[in-house]
């Protein structure tokens, strides 16, 4: 061993390597890469019951800008955005945007969450489509309200497995 | 060639008070995706971002809870409100135990 001190970093990343997993690592279960870590392979209906039980889920549209391209040339990288409309004070905002894609093995892309502070609930990124299917975005308001609006891309080029 | 972990921040150059200004953040990563072999996917440690953290004047106002199913070189657009001068951070957690962040200054006219 090389003698220098090492650094909390350091000692987190062999720890997080070694697949330690202890109290005193704050991110211990996020250090991990594992597929379990990830969302199960299943139909995107079994992944919106999943997420949201049985509640109900209304129409976005008049609420949710989702944008997409109409043909996607590279599914390993679909440039996607969303706002939706909120005053976001308070009393009204939205607490969070979910992006599924129902063709993919997992499909819930991302889940955006916001504060009265993001000032507007937007959000742009680039997207792993597997195939040709429709992009889904549900945004929960802070009381618990969905709304979901859905984009069919098609893929010229799947992105893989993602 | 830009190294892993490496953090863009764009922001406007100054913004109006209490008005809502877009920044957007760029991390260079491989993102890495599952692999597959006979149709199955192949289990393993994969090196992806999983979080990301937006900090305004000292502030959390946004997080995101991502995956294998977002581009190479995670890139994120989002809004904030700026009441005051401050410092606009994002971090990237990875699930290897990487944590990369860059802030900028944010000039409130």
């Amino acid at each position: 061993m090389p003698e220098r001190n090492l650094t909390r970093r350091e000692v987190l990343a062999a720890a997080a390597a070694a697949g330690v997993a202890s109290a005193w690592l704050p991110h211990a279960a996020v250090a991990q890469g594992s597929l379990a870590s990830l969302a199960p392979e299943e139909p995107v209906d079994k992944t919106l019951q999943r997420l949201f039980g049985g509640r109900p889920i209304r129409d976005g549209a008049p609420l949710i800008n989702l944008e997409l391209p109409l043909i996607a040339e590279d599914g390993g990288n679909v440039v996607m955005s969303i706002e939706v409309k909120s005053p976001m004070t308070p009393q009204s905002y939205v607490k969070a945007i979910y992006v599924l894609s129902d063709k993919n093995p997992r499909p819930l892309n991302a889940k955006f969450i916001f504060t009265p502070g993001s000032g507007q609930a937007y959000v742009a990124t680039s997207l792993r489509l597997a195939d040709t299917g429709d992009v889904r975005a549900v945004a929960e308001m802070q009381d618990g309200a969905l709304f979901m609006v859905k984009r069919a891309v098609r893929v010229v080029v799947a992105g893989c497995a993602v | 060639m830009s190294a892993l972990g490496e953090v863009k921040i764009r922001v406007p150059a100054s913004v109006a008070r209490g008005s809502i200004a877009r920044a957007r953040a760029l991390v260079i990563h491989p993102n890495e995706r599952v692999e597959r072999k006979d149709g199955k996917p192949v289990d393993r440690n994969y090196r992806f971002v999983n979080r990301v953290v937006v900090s305004y004047a000292g502030r959390d106002i946004a997080e995101f809870e991502t995956s294998t199913s977002i581009g190479e070189n995670p890139s994120f657009g989002f809004a904030f409100r700026a009441n005051e001068p401050g410092t606009l951070k994002v971090t990237f957690f990875d699930t290897h135990g990487g944590r990369f962040e860059a802030a900028a200054e944010v000039k409130v006219g």
